[in-house]
């Protein structure tokens, strides 16, 4: 076969698949049932690629290359870049998670700002994150220099603080409710469950977090510290330096970007807390400011998931929910520039 | 260097979205457009299953008695053949939500349950009609479109609340309940029983949970339902439509104050302020209590815990004047989807239930409801269900118009001032101020 009619039967191959695959999407637009769209796509798709290798030209290696990626991109895009943009679509919209009215431009982004119960879950969810970052990084970090120090069963110990984090957030939530309810108020005869204190249960909230999230960061700091070269600390040692100056003249210098990872990932888990602020609280107890009342531990995710699910308000959720995700991207970005720039060039 | 960091960076965040995942936690929000979104993606491919082809699907709202109702189908499918599939919701889980994602999976089931208005908005032109089903003429208590005027939601039941009592405690207290008709009497009997706990065997007079996270529904829907409807007629919506326009009637308000103070007062303090329907339920239920806030819903719970005293339920009555009648309506409906391709296996199953003796015997006798249907034979049989048909009988009944109130403002606005009461955070007068200044806000970002 010469090359002339290579060409144009792959170009018949390609212009062939691609009439299959848009007369698919049109059935499909069209809301005809039956399973004879779906074989038309992949039958369009199959066409395309295969006339496109047909090609008669020198880009067989990208085309292979595209190929392969297919699978990742195609799920990337079908799973997060789909509903991502779609989701600010429905930003503007007046959208009640079934269908769509109207468009209303920035009128969510506006009302959004006007409630208290917003302004007030902002606060709270910046307060509480700076305050778990803290907790959690110091209790990993205490729990790390503990495992690899010589004591007796530090393989235990990695396991046994480990452990928390392979609960499920909501079953560990609901197991702590009880025991902030009943064997707190149990042991402590006459007391009220911390869960009624709005700054208490806030508290509880931090603990359990910290609790459980603790043993997970201390198992990367425990990475980091195995990889400080040990000739660096024999050094150290024969110059006579204590073990508190090799923690901080050189252990945590030359671990300095493992603590990038570990405030990062910190950052944005207690940002982004649901499950036990979920379980532990749904929100309860009220506070009471001025003349209003408004619940004390909802944090950002569960004001959003309220103002959707509960008030049935799908577009002011959707829109916090956009606020959110800029939010969340610039202050984590933030971090990771500034704290890169704390960290030594070996 | 740089290299390494992005490595143990990379390495990290792997293993974090691994952990989460193992963990079904909620870290798998960074995508912020959430997950409902994703399945509105998914829904133009329409591939779901179910796990029987030919099954009628139900998604019931009322979890206790969800086991009745699987019998009620075994039975039905061993008459017909038609498989009937139930799945319950509830105990805290938000149907509607559940719904809606259901609908954007293209996994919407057959036959779903709406609360009223509010939940019917969303479904609007989605459900079948239903009027030419045999149960329309022998009720009431059918759901209507507004404004097609067609019957869409099938009741199974009829269900009311007030302040249920256990009748054994208030004979030897030397209480007769059917005086239990206004705030005097209350107090007096609530003083009366408080003063002989020790020879009942009570730990408190009332069982009450009014904690905002879980048990708003008892306080901001049901408790609240009686200021806007108790001891008014069935069609009267003064107080409701008053607080659709954000006010409130300040000298009923105040009264109502008074009565929540004075059920507070007598309340398990534990119980009142962190304790879940469960804690609240067993105190009652095992004698330590002689009323509780619950209607005749808890009928089916009450061999659990092996109950053996009597109970009925009396009005919630707030006012200074008699109020004798009690908080009952249709609790919610099932609707028929419309684009479902099994709408006459799903009528003729509706049917069964509403009509025949068999289905009736289900709702009635085995789930302890009372039947909306007037050609329907089948006595209740527990005890509550018992009391509450008085009620029903003698026309003594006020509507549920907390039903209609606006999405979610039990949740979100109501219950919180119900809490803080309850902790002490508020008195009676900011009580009467902020639950008129809640309402107003609410209902103004509406």
């Amino acid at each position: 076969m010469n090359t002339a009619a290579k060409k144009s039967l792959s170009l018949g191959m390609l212009v062939v698949g691609a009439v299959l695959m848009v007369a698919a999407l049109i059935l499909d637009f069209m809301g005809t049932k039956g399973a004879m769209r779906g074989y038309l796509l992949i039958a369009g798709a199959l066409l395309i690629i295969v006339g496109l290798l047909k090609l008669p030209n020198k880009k067989h290696t990208k085309i292979v290359n595209g190929l392969f990626l297919f699978p990742m991109v195609f799920t990337f895009g079908v799973t997060v870049m789909i509903p991502f943009i779609l989701g600010i679509i429905y930003s503007f919209t007046d959208w009640n998670g079934v269908s769509v009215t109207q468009f209303v431009g920035l009128e969510n982004y506006i009302t959004m700002f006007r409630q208290l119960d917003f302004v007030y879950s902002f606060i709270l969810t910046l307060l509480f994150t700076i305050v778990n970052i803290v907790s959690v990084n110091i209790a990993g970090f205490c729990l790390a220099l503990l495992c690899t120090s010589k004591i007796k069963g530090k393989n235990f110990f990695r396991a046994a603080y480990f452990l928390p984090n392979l609960i499920g957030g909501i079953v560990l939530g609901y197991v702590w409710q009880f025991i902030f309810n009943k064997v707190f108020t149990t042991v402590f005869v006459g007391s009220n469950s911390m869960l009624t204190d709005a700054n208490l249960a806030i508290l509880a909230i931090l603990f359990v977090n910290t609790w459980q999230y603790a043993g997970y960061i201390m198992m990367i700091y425990v990475t980091g510290l195995q990889s400080v070269p040990s000739d660096v600390l024999e050094a150290s040692n024969v110059d006579g330096a204590s073990p508190l100056t090799t923690l901080f003249k050189i252990k945590i210098p030359m671990i300095a970007n493992t603590f990038t990872v570990c405030i990062f990932l910190t950052l944005v888990n207690s940002f982004k807390l649901f499950d036990l602020n979920l379980s532990i609280t749904n929100g309860a107890p009220s506070r009471v400011l001025g003349d209003k009342i408004i619940q004390s531990t909802e944090f950002l995710a569960l004001n959003i998931y309220k103002t959707a699910i509960g008030k049935n308000d799908y577009a002011l959720g959707q829109t916090k929910a956009v606020v959110f995700f800029v939010i969340l991207a610039i202050v984590s970005l933030t971090q990771v520039s500034i704290s890169k720039k704390k960290e030594v060039e070996l | 260097m740089k290299k390494k960091s992005l490595a143990v960076l990379l390495a990290g965040t792997m293993s974090a979205a691994l952990f989460a995942g193992c963990g079904g936690s909620g870290a798998s929000t960074s995508s912020s457009a959430g997950n409902s979104k994703s399945e509105a993606a998914s829904e133009s491919t329409g591939t779901t299953t179910t796990a029987s082809k030919d099954a009628i699907r139900l998604v019931n709202g009322k979890i206790e008695i969800d086991e009745q109702l699987k019998a009620a189908a075994k039975k039905y499918q061993e008459e017909t053949g038609q498989e009937v599939s139930i799945e319950s919701l509830g105990g805290g889980v938000d149907i509607s939500g559940q719904l809606k994602s259901y609908y954007a999976a293209g996994n919407m089931p057959d036959m779903f349950v709406i609360g009223g208005d509010g939940d019917y908005a969303n479904w609007t032109g989605k459900c079948a009609d239903l009027s030419d089903c045999a149960f329309v003429k022998d009720t009431d208590f059918g759901y209507t479109d507004d404004e097609t005027g067609k019957v869409v939601g099938f009741p199974y039941a009829v269900e009311g609340y007030g302040i249920t009592y256990n009748a054994d405690i208030l004979e030897k207290a030397g209480i007769d309940p059917t005086t239990l008709v206004n705030y005097d009497a209350y107090k007096a009997a609530f003083e009366k029983i408080d003063g002989m706990k020790e020879e009942l065997g009570l730990s408190a007079v009332c069982s009450v949970a009014a904690e905002s996270g879980q048990m708003y529904w008892s306080t901001g829907n049901h408790l609240f339902g009686y200021y806007l409807s108790g001891g008014l007629e069935r069609d009267d919506n003064t107080y409701f439509d008053m607080a659709l326009e954000g006010k409130v009637d300040t000298d009923r308000m105040s009264q109502y104050a008074d009565f929540i103070g004075l059920l507070y007062q007598y309340s398990d303090q534990q119980t009142l302020i962190s304790g879940t329907y469960d804690d609240q339920l067993a105190l009652w239920a095992q004698g330590k209590a002689a009323f509780i806030t619950e209607g005749n819903w808890i009928d089916p719970s009450l061999p659990d815990y092996n109950v053996s005293f009597n109970c009925g339920i009396a009005p919630l009555a707030f006012t200074k004047e008699d109020m004798t009648s009690v908080l009952a309506d249709s609790p919610s409906w099932w609707c028929v989807y419309g684009e479902s391709d099994k709408v006459d296996a799903c009528k003729a199953f509706l049917d069964y239930l509403a009509t025949t003796e068999e289905g009736q015997t289900c709702l009635v006798k085995d789930a302890g409801m009372i039947s909306p249907y007037k050609s329907s034979t089948v006595e209740p049989e527990s005890p509550l269900a018992v009391s509450l048909k008085t009620y029903v009988n003698e026309g003594k009944t006020s509507s549920w118009a907390w039903a209609n109130m606006p999405e979610g403002i039990a949740q979100n606005a109501i219950g919180l001032v119900y809490e803080s009461y309850a902790k002490g955070d508020i008195d009676k007068d900011q009580f009467v101020t902020m639950m008129q200044s809640s309402i107003a806000d609410y209902v103004a970002n509406k």
